[in-house]
């Protein structure tokens, strides 16, 4: 949203000339007005900007309790104060009292600092006027939904109107006192509209065919032509990808490359395709929720994964995860709401109705991504989803499509699972069974969210409670059986002596953990539970994670440097050994979805499979290992070790997703006796360590959570929920129950109407996974259907893409914003002042998407026709095309958005009768031409009594630079290009290890693609597209600033692109014009603005080419330099000095401001 | 080259302040023309002498008082600035990217000495987040300075023996011991400081300059940055365009990058081949078709587009003019330094700052990266303050001599501080340092701020503030204060706030820095 807000401009232009004629009915006339005002454009605008800052909606700021956005608040009383409004009595309101006071302490609006702002006589007016008819509140104009209004009938149609569009523009110009402009003539048309449909000319023969068409649909079948041109999707593209804040890089620190230029060419396809406006709305929500035929929806769910990143080495995973919902939401209510409720981050919104609630709650929908805030500069990460080749392509799709409706069957039982699980228990169903309690010592269920005591809820668990020491821990960052527990980096969770055993007592102990690597950490290395001495040579027990490879050790005596396993973790290692370390898997949706299902794989079915896999795999891993082992490491000196260690095969994906890791001890002294399980299933070990012999491992350092004294690393940024200890074996069915049913077994006990959010979120957990076998036949499926997937996409390009976690989605509310600072926890929901979600569904993405393109939504269609329309004719009819809410500008035709957002709504949300219906009209079609009268009524042209005319954007200047030297090589999607950049913008700025450091300039081809297709760095982007206003891409932009700077026109007289590109024109025009100057100067005119030169234009050229053509014949060298630029190949049937001279002369016709404008 | 004939006789002003049409309409009209355009005075060139220039005496005492009209009847854009005198005209900012570590420039803590490798109290951690560098340390580590400190100056102001050039101007400078900020890590924080807020999409301390103040001169940028080269030893914190991007103000107020080397202003250089001759002819030809366009069609921005290119061309002398040292006399070497010679340097980059002080640029900053001292803070820190420590002297002394310094306000500051503790390893020899947030050492000196003075204090371990803090909002509410801009009343509306620089949390300018 980097668009310059010229503040009220129109409105106040409208204002005045309105607020005349109040004041003339009101002086000159005795009988009632007739014209009763209207509260939005009349009233409100006044109010929201005079008032409400002190009087509106933000509690915080509110005085003296007077509230002036809401009718029920304006008119309530209020305990010692006189009434603010009266309706029909302006003279006995306060209100009005107040703003025409003489008394400066009385009077009112007053600023911050107490000192009064008084109105204009117009605003007084017409809040008198307001009150005294009646004081009528009407809803914000944009917050009720669009009804088709009835058209207007303008007096003066005398065949003018074209379209249902033309009637309320001419209706409007009568009322300011202006006529619309002839129709523009065909030269002119023709450009316009190929410019605004295709953003490229049209050819001569185009020119000349369409002005040579005298048929009376000439227009129409130019229209239509160009809606069908694969351009018309490009075009249209490269505004929506300023709306979807597009770039190739994720823009902060390294600034690394990041793939996702398939999304570009799924916004391309889409417009080209003419998919309805719902559709791909939806898919960019939530792609990921949706029936899928083929890859589209994923890809386009990368929508929301196209914000900034981060994987600067200090930053706090919490705040960046914050972050990142937080910029969803923004772009989300930018791109699509056209509201600003950013506002609401740290406090309810001070205009608009937006509450911090309702923001948070939006933000909740984006905080279930199931990704790692951390990025890992690369350039894609998790999720992502593999594109297959094109020969896999049929295959692929419709494998997708199977799984797809397998998927839909699934998420149908999710969306049922309630009822499922209530039906199940109702028919007399024993709930799931509880482990026994048996030897149960400790029992953390870390569900307090708050504080510094832990409770042990362990039966008659001796000590009953534990405080944190040194910083409290941090609570409900995220959410799994119940919002969970961190540990800063000075807390210490000291559980005393609980675990103290000898090697013959049999124990168990775990629960579940939540990892997430952090930069500087690519492994969450350290401890999970230890009672471990490490100055005493880490006699005790620990269970351990070491690069996501579980451990468990039982010590008496482990000399530092007997294990290299333990020893301290290499000093200044550089990154990019740690990389070179670090698995390169980018988990795809397939992945992720295989983790989602094996959280609670029936055990039963997949255990045969699983193991056969899983022996075969130990075994690889096992000789892979010892091989690296006696390659890479010192020798062990395990004789030195008194010691049971026994560590897991392979290890966990790093994922952020929660695990229940567990271990048994059978009290046998020996390393089979240890096993480890990971969701309840056991996974495979080796032994590195079985030499214990019966020594003692007793010590008198305390049980730990996450840590083991005193400068051992806790498991860096992990969280914790029911971590158990008991003081026997579990069996292996027991250790399964523990990851849900046990816990499933206790919520079943209570009342279903207790039954919390999250209550019921393992229920169905449990009962889906493990009871149901509908449910548990398609996962089967689903898994072998993955397995396809992944074979037919190999070898294709990655795309970052959206998955949704199968928790529910929720956030905190941030006081301030602040990330620390959470309080009240909000399920996803959309703004309370919205229409709401449909009852029964589940509060997800796919629910946000549907409710955004539902008839109901007042927003989404005014929003999108509005940014057609801007396109098109420059400004919208709202022309804060990102503000729709109250501090928005007023619509110029409110009736006029309406009408054109039930039509696209009515005509099946489709894009392109949309634009058609818009250059179709009669105020699309007016010449540009304006007389004085035009200049002085309506400066702006926002009444349209003429034709748009504006500066091309960046993009559009250099493309038909381009095209029309007949340089540009017109192929669609890709990765994107580097074409000549000057040297040094990258280096002068980028971190010294960034993959953006140096920009590598592209040779042929590339030099000369569309601009679309340009490589955005967005710390330093493109500085030919920076000079004409193209966004950085960091934020949305739906409004693009137009300025005129002579930075510009530095680039379009002295790039190299522009230079080139006036060579290439000169030589065109000079072989297809044959040797007649003024014949090659029309032609150059032809090309650039679709007709001859006229005259005086002619002359100026010509008389410039004589010159310059003296200059050349005299100056060889500086011809042949003039020439030789660019990397294209001069014409050397050219004699230099006139294709220079020449070349200037297309230079010229380059920078004319005709050319520069559409 | 051909003498060009300045457009002072325009044919065709086609402004609607000469129809017959009402007056209220030609006010409306001009206004928002003038707010537009002029308002700001700035534009990223165009200046009020151009204009006059364009549209002739009468045209532009029209919009002059279009501009009064509008001054005195409209709320939002009426800047009506300086809100006061200004004690400076322009500004000069040193930015010491990545984080100077304070505790070994100018923050003295003798204490230290005999607490090396202790660990530091955690009652002065207290709750503060550390980053994800050092969270995990199992150690903080007192690690007090390398270097030996010494009291210089009339003031007696104590300056580490690593900024000896430093230590010569010390009774100029205003030293805040006490800025601090909310981010802990370089991203979060560079933007913070420079645009107010920690996310992207706000405009920077320069652009509101532009934007507020306009230009003093008709053939520069309002708004300059210069890139000091990068040393590859350094750990050089990257930075980007978004720091002196313009936010949601217009893009006509982002500040102008100004390289070493050809083509200081990109693109500024007439293609091989062309001379200015050609290029005066070439502009010729283009200006008169687009009169003869402005008179067709009528669109006032055709003016605008004229006047632009006559701007350009002004720029591509101006620019040369600027960057050409060979007329500077010895005695600015031998202030500067054999640093300066070397296109890049920070002391050239100081040097050039001086040049654009003098020829009315409003806003220069320069960028030095490299402070980011995570380890070997003992190897870097000699480097770090050898390349920057005489330029910054030079620089101030430079204006000081020529007067300038009365009007100019010189800046030096980075977007956090250090931590006393070390981060990695300690040892006599070495040690390195992690962010810190809570307090760092930023100084002023020149138009509007009292030299000579210390403000603020630190705890014993240069960690917490005692006295006096200065979050970076106060910082920059005082820095638009000495440009004579209350930060309160200089706001944009913008998705219907009233932005600022200093929003959104109370900020206030810190009197004791003023003289």
């Amino acid at each position: 949203m980097e668009a310059h807000s010229k503040s009220h401009r129109y409105a106040k232009l409208a204002g005045s000339l309105l607020s005349a004629l109040v004041l003339s009915a009101l002086a000159g006339c005795s009988r009632p007005t007739t014209r009763h005002l209207d509260f939005n454009q009349d009233v409100q605008p006044i109010l929201a900007s005079r008032c409400f800052s002190c009087h509106g909606p933000d509690p915080e700021m509110r005085k003296a309790g007077l509230r002036l956005d809401l009718a029920e608040w304006a008119m309530r009383k209020r305990p010692h104060h006189p009434d603010a409004i009266v309706p029909g009595h302006p003279e006995k309101s306060e209100l009005v009292k107040r703003i025409e006071s003489k008394d400066p302490h009385y009077l009112m609006p007053q600023n911050a600092q107490g000192v009064a702002k008084p109105m204009s006589t117009a605003e007084i007016a017409t809040l008198r006027e307001w009150i005294k008819e009646g004081a009528v509140y009407r809803p914000h104009w944009a917050f009720e939904a669009p009804k088709r209004p009835a058209l207007p009938t303008p007096q003066s149609d005398a065949g003018w109107t074209k379209t249902p569009i033309d009637k309320f523009i001419l209706a409007k110009l009568e009322k300011a006192g202006l006529h619309p402009s002839p129709e523009a003539d065909k030269g002119a048309l023709i450009r316009r509209v190929t410019l605004d449909l295709t953003g490229l000319l049209p050819t001569p023969q185009e020119v000349h065919a369409f002005v040579n068409d005298a048929s009376p649909d000439a227009y129409e079948h130019l229209v239509d032509r160009l809606l069908a041109q694969p351009t018309f999707g490009e075009q249209r593209a490269r505004y929506w990808l300023d709306y979807a804040r597009f770039a190739d890089t994720y823009g902060l620190h390294y600034d690394n490359s990041r793939d996702i230029w398939p999304y570009r060419d799924y916004v391309i396809r889409a417009f080209n395709n003419n998919k309805p406006f719902d559709q791909f709305a939806m898919e960019q929500i939530a792609g990921d929720l949706m029936p899928m035929k083929n890859l589209d929806p994923l890809i386009a769910s990368g929508y929301l994964r196209l914000g900034v990143s981060s994987n600067e080495g200090g930053t706090i995973p919490e705040e960046l995860r914050v972050n990142i919902a937080r910029e969803r939401t923004e772009a989300f209510g930018a791109t699509f709401m056209g509201l600003t409720v950013g506002c609401a981050v740290c406090h309810d919104h001070k205009f608009d109705p937006t509450t911090q609630h309702d923001f948070y709650a939006l933000s909740a929908f984006f905080n279930n991504i199931d990704e790692k805030p951390f990025n890992d500069d690369r350039p894609v990460w998790a999720p992502v989803v593999r594109i297959p080749t094109a020969q896999n392509l049929g295959a692929y799709d419709r494998v997708l499509a199977e799984r797809s409706e397998l998927q839909s069957k699934l998420n149908q039982m999710r969306r049922n699972s309630r009822g499922l699980v209530t039906q199940w228990l109702a028919s007399g169903n024993k709930p799931a069974r509880a482990v026994a309690t048996d030897g149960l010592v400790l029992r953390l269920r870390l569900d307090e969210g708050k504080g510094e005591e832990l409770k042990n809820s362990a039966p008659n668990a001796n000590p009953a409670s534990f405080n944190t020491a040194t910083l409290k821990g941090e609570w409900g960052e995220t959410t799994w059986l119940w919002p969970d527990f961190r540990m800063q980096s000075s807390t210490r969770v000291l559980l005393g002596q609980t675990g103290n055993y000898e090697a013959k007592q049999a124990f168990s102990a775990g629960g579940w953990f939540m990892f997430r690597s952090a930069p500087f950490h690519p492994g969450s290395f350290g401890t999970l539970i230890s009672k471990m001495d490490s100055t005493q040579h880490d006699r005790g027990w620990e269970l351990a994670s070491d690069d996501g490879f579980l451990s468990v050790s039982l010590v008496n005596k482990m000399p530092k440097d007997s294990n290299p396993a333990e020893q301290p973790k290499k000093k200044g290692q550089s990154e990019k050994e740690r990389k070179a370390k670090e698995p390169f898997d980018y988990p795809t949706p397939q992945d992720l979805s295989k983790k989602d299902l094996a959280a609670n794989k029936p055990p039963e079915q997949l255990k045969a499979e699983k193991e056969a896999a899983k022996k075969a795999e130990a075994e690889e891993k096992a000789k892979e290992r010892s091989k690296k082992d006696s390659a890479e490491k010192p020798p062990k000196d395990t004789t030195r070790q008194i010691a049971i260690r026994v560590v897991s095969l392979t290890p966990l994906p790093l994922d952020g997703a929660w695990k229940h890791i567990f271990f048994t001890y059978d009290g046998s002294g020996r390393a089979a006796g240890i096993k480890i399980f990971v969701n309840g299933s056991p996974v495979a070990t080796r032994v590195v360590s079985d030499n214990l012999r019966g020594a003692t491992i007793h010590t008198q350092a305390p049980m730990q959570l996450g840590w083991r004294d005193p400068d051992e690393h806790p498991a860096k940024d992990a969280r914790y929920q029911d971590i158990r200890l008991y003081a026997r074996a579990l069996t292996s069915d027991e250790v399964d129950r523990l990851p849900f049913e046990d816990y499933a077994a206790e919520v079943a006990t209570r009342p279903q109407a207790q039954w919390t959010e999250d209550q019921w979120h393992v229920m169905s957990q449990f009962y889906l996974n493990r009871v149901d076998p509908v449910y548990q036949a398609i996962q089967r499926e689903m898994v072998s259907l993955d397995e396809q997937l992944d074979r037919l996409s190999k070898g294709g390009n990655l795309t970052q893409v959206s998955w949704e976690k199968p928790s529910i989605a929720y956030a905190h509310v941030l006081t301030r914003g602040v990330y620390t600072a959470r309080t009240e926890r909000v399920e996803a929901d959309t703004p309370h002042f919205l229409p709401p979600l449909p009852k029964g569904e589940p509060h997800n993405r796919l629910a946000l998407a549907k409710w955004t393109v539902s008839p109901e939504n007042p927003l989404t269609a005014r929003v999108t026709v509005n940014r057609m329309w801007y396109e098109l004719f420059g400004t919208g009819i709202v022309e804060t095309t990102e503000d729709f809410g109250i501090m928005g500008e007023r619509p110029t035709h409110p009736e006029l958005l309406d009408w054109l957002a039930v039509e696209f709504r009515d005509s099946g949300w489709d894009i392109k009768h949309m634009y058609k219906l818009m250059v179709m009209s009669a105020a699309y079609r007016q010449s540009a031409n304006s007389t004085p009268e035009q200049l002085a009524k309506d400066p702006r042209n926002l009444l349209l009594s003429h034709g748009p005319r504006f500066r091309m954007d960046a993009e559009m200047l250099r493309d038909i630079a381009l095209q029309a030297s007949g340089l540009l090589v017109e192929k669609i999607g890709g990765p994107s290009v580097k074409p000549y950049q000057p040297p040094n913008i990258w280096e002068e700025v980028s971190y010294p290890t960034s993959d953006t450091l140096h920009y590598v300039q592209q040779h042929g081809d590339a030099l000369y693609r569309r601009s679309m297709y340009t490589y955005v760095k967005r710390m330093a982007p493109p500085p030919d597209m920076d000079a004409f206003d193209a966004p950085m891409r960091d934020v949305v932009c739906t409004r693009r600033q137009r300025t005129d700077t002579p930075l510009q026109a530095l680039v379009t007289m002295n790039d190299e692109q522009w230079v080139e590109a006036a060579r290439a024109l000169a030589e065109r025009v000079i072989h297809e014009a044959g040797p007649d100057t003024h014949q090659r100067i029309d032609r150059m005119s032809e090309i650039l603005l679709a007709h001859d030169a006229p005259a005086p234009m002619a002359a100026a050229l010509e008389s410039s080419l004589q010159q310059l053509q003296r200059h050349y014949a005299k100056d060889r060298k500086a011809a042949n330099a003039l020439v030789e630029v660019g990397e294209s190949k001069p014409d050397a049937s050219i004699p230099e000095p006139e294709l220079a001279a020449w070349t200037m002369v297309a230079n010229e016709m380059l920078n004319l401001d005709e050319t520069i404008n559409k | 080259m051909k003498q060009h004939p300045r457009c002072t006789d325009c044919e065709n002003p086609i402004t609607p302040l000469d129809l017959p049409i009402p007056s209220t309409l030609k006010q409306e009209w001009a206004a928002i023309e003038t707010r537009r355009r002029f308002l700001g005075r700035s534009g990223k060139v165009l200046g009020w002498a151009a204009l006059a220039g364009l549209f002739g005496e009468i045209g532009l005492r029209s919009y002059a008082k279009a501009a009064d009209i509008t001054a005195a009847s409209s709320g939002q854009n009426n800047l009506g600035l300086p809100n006061f005198a200004p004690k400076a005209k322009r500004a000069i900012y040193l930015f010491m990217s990545g984080g100077p570590p304070q505790m070994d420039l100018f923050d003295y803590k003798p204490n230290l000495a005999a607490q090396f490798d202790k660990d530091m109290p955690d009652s002065v951690r207290g709750n503060q987040q550390l980053t994800g560098m050092t969270a995990g340390q199992a150690r903080f580590p007192i690690a007090p300075s390398h270097w030996p400190f010494a009291q210089h100056g009339e003031t007696g102001t104590w300056v580490s023996d690593l900024l000896p050039y430093t230590a010569r101007m010390i009774d100029d400078l205003t030293i805040i011991k006490t800025t601090h900020t909310d981010a802990i890590n370089h991203e979060p924080a560079i933007m913070l400081i420079n645009t107010g807020n920690m996310n992207a999409g706000k405009p920077c301390l320069g652009s509101w300059l532009a934007y507020g103040l306009g230009s003093m001169n008709d053939n520069l940028p309002t708004f300059i940055v210069l890139q000091t080269k990068t040393n590859p030893k350094e750990n050089n914190q990257p930075v980007s365009s978004r720091l002196w991007s313009s936010g949601f103000l217009s893009s006509e107020y982002a500040g102008v990058g100004l390289r070493s080397g050809a083509d200081p202003v990109l693109y500024l250089d007439d293609p091989p081949g062309v001379d200015r001759e050609v290029r005066r002819q070439m502009l010729d030809t283009v200006e008169k078709i687009n009169r003869q366009t402005l008179a067709e069609v009528g669109d006032p921005e055709t003016n605008a587009r004229i006047a632009q290119y006559e701007m350009a061309f002004r720029m591509q002398s101006s620019v040369p003019e600027l960057t050409d040292l060979s007329k500077e006399p010895q005695s600015t070497w031998d202030l500067y330094g054999p640093d300066a010679k070397q296109p890049g340097t920070f002391a050239y980059n100081c040097l050039l700052a001086r040049r654009m002080a003098e020829r009315g640029v409003r806003f220069t900053q320069i960028y030095k990266r490299g402070w980011d001292v995570h380890d070997n803070a003992v190897g870097m820190l000699p480097v770090l303050c050898q390349e920057t420590d005489r330029g910054a002297y030079a620089l101030v002394t430079d204006l000081k001599r020529r007067g300038l310094l009365d009007d100019t306000l010189v800046i030096w500051a980075g977007e956090f501080g250090r931590t006393v503790y070390s981060q990695g390893g300690l040892s006599h020899e070495n040690y390195g340092r992690d962010h810190h947030p809570r307090c760092f050492t930023t100084w002023m000196a020149g138009g509007g701020v009292r030299p000579g003075i210390t403000h603020g204090e630190t705890d014993d371990y240069s960690y917490n503030i005692i006295k006096d803090g200065v979050h970076v909002r106060d910082f920059n509410a005082t820095i638009l204060h000495c440009l004579g801009i209350d930060h309160n009343r200089f706001t944009y509306k913008f998705q219907g706030l009233d932005q600022k620089l200093t929003s959104p949390v109370t900020a206030y300018v810190v009197q004791g820095l003023l003289a």
